[in-house]
């Protein structure tokens, strides 16, 4: 039995403030992925190279990020680090432990991409004169990120939802740590619960919409 | 025909006397059922913790205990942090709340409570190391409690007032403890009974107690859904009886030690 009246008058009152959250949100989600994004193209690169020491270290870091839960990963930057005397405020516990699990998923869906492009695509660019560097560049990078863009835009949805995850390092100026403030102030926790659902759902599909049009735009050549 | 109205008439008639009572509410229920179960904080000693074989112990966990014996059912403790306290509620996986819950005018919007059961003080928790001599010296510094507590909330709000500094919310208290113990935060404004409770388990070394913080005296109630009056009114009663009886004095001497505080304030009813 569900024993609740909804007082939803309350709820909407809090919105401006929810929604100053839900902006950090998307910065955090924005940064992550930006941070994420750049460390899994050296990862990719460094999982496909020929040299053990390169390897290594990339695979390590996918295995982690990948087989944890991100709350972990969040919660080993805050409290994990704390305890060899690093301290991160929660904002950049959060921004980092997101980035580290963004890294390992992205590394992946990189090194995918890579792996579908024929080797003889670079063949031909060096034979037509291009450098290593170059034909990566010119030929491989737009390649891979045209075949990995719709799984990275899956990737930011999911950093939007892992953000939710900085109420356990004390990260109270997100949508999840304002709702949770707003929650233990008032109790009113399914109004600000179901609204906080909304904005979430909001923002993701904003995004997925937006990355849609813009791969239509992009890739319909 | 007789016989058919004579019939249907009997069958109405076991039916209305085997029917639940419709007027039954939540305190019959509990009876009915023989299990009071109990939402519960399992992180916040001495009021509720775990032993070393994982058993629910601490003040909290007796009055349970106690509330149940005296109506004549079997109790159940269900861990619950404390922001889940309402939803446990609500759900239905707990009958009431013996869990520390400050009683203020915003959640009584939401939620109903007893006359207080218990009432804390609130006091400085710091490292040695911090430099930190009392509560005015938290001014700039860098502090934190349990999101949504008390005295979270009257923390943050002077934090606010000084305009310098930051206040952090943890979800439970064995992480602010974590925080501090780190240095992640300079100190934290905490109940009495738990400071001196941590302070003397030597989980977190180098933890002192510095001075009372200045805020109102924190009662605390027992909770159940707003609308059960009939169960309102027996926990009221109840709590009334603990103190008639010496019992809360008793727990009080068990869990902390000491003379237990007054609950009741001069000059105005509950």
């Amino acid at each position: 039995m569900f024993n609740y009246t909804f007082q939803w008058r309350q709820a909407f009152r809090a919105l401006p403030q929810m929604l100053d959250g839900a902006l950090v949100t998307l910065q955090i989600a924005v940064l992550s992925m930006l941070i994420g994004g750049a460390f899994a193209i050296l990862l990719a690169v460094a999982r496909n190279s020929q040299s053990r020491w390169l390897r290594a270290p990339a695979t390590a870091w996918v295995e982690v990020a990948r087989n944890t839960p991100a709350l972990f990963q969040i919660y080993m930057a805050h409290f994990g680090l704390g305890s060899f005397g690093i301290h991160l405020s929660p904002y950049t516990s959060l921004l980092a432990g997101i980035a580290f699990n963004n890294a390992g998923y992205l590394a992946e869906t990189f090194r995918g991409a890579l792996r579908a492009i024929p080797a003889t695509q670079t063949r031909a660019a060096r034979s037509l004169g291009m450098g290593a560097a170059q034909a990566f560049r010119l030929i491989v990078a737009p390649q891979m990120l045209r075949i990995a863009f719709l799984p990275t835009t899956n990737q930011m949805v999911w950093a939007i939802l892992m953000t939710s995850l900085g109420v356990t390092v004390g990260m109270n100026t997100d949508l999840a740590g304002v709702t949770q403030d707003l929650n233990s102030r008032s109790f009113r926790t399914f109004e600000f619960f179901a609204l906080a659902a909304v904005i979430y759902y909001a923002l993701a599909k904003i995004l997925t919409v937006g990355a849609r049009l813009l791969a239509w735009r992009m890739f319909r050549y | 025909m007789k016989a058919f109205i004579a019939a249907a008439a009997t069958a109405a008639g076991l039916a209305a006397a085997f029917a639940p009572a419709a007027q039954a509410d939540q305190l019959d229920d509990i009876i009915a059922s023989g299990t009071l179960r109990c939402a519960v904080v399992l992180d916040f000693p001495p009021m509720g913790a775990r032993d070393e074989q994982n058993n629910p112990v601490g003040f909290d966990v007796d009055y349970c205990n106690d509330l149940a014996a005296a109506l004549g059912v079997k109790a159940e403790i269900v861990e619950t942090p404390f922001p889940d306290r309402i939803p446990a509620l609500v759900s239905g996986r707990a009958d009431i709340g013996v869990a520390s819950t400050s009683d203020t005018l915003e959640r009584a919007k939401t939620v109903g409570f007893s006359i207080p059961y218990f009432a804390f003080k609130n006091v400085v928790l710091t490292r040695e190391d911090a430099g930190i001599a009392d509560f005015n010296a938290l001014n700039g510094k860098t502090v934190g409690s349990v999101a949504g507590t008390y005295e979270a909330i009257a923390l943050e709000n002077d934090v606010k007032k000084w305009g310098a500094g930051s206040f952090r919310p943890y979800q439970t208290q064995a992480d602010v403890f974590l925080a501090l113990s780190q240095g992640q935060i300079d100190a934290t404004v905490v109940t009495s009974t738990v400071a001196a409770a941590t302070v003397k388990s030597g989980k977190f070394p180098g933890l002192t107690i510095k001075g009372d913080a200045p805020y109102n005296i924190d009662y605390v109630a027992l909770i159940a859904l707003r609308n059960e009056y009939g169960l309102l009114n027996y926990l009221d009663l109840f709590v009334n009886q603990q103190v008639r009886t010496g019992r809360y004095q008793e727990l009080f001497e068990k869990h902390v030690g000491g003379e237990a505080p007054d609950l009741t304030i001069a000059k105005v009813y509950r």
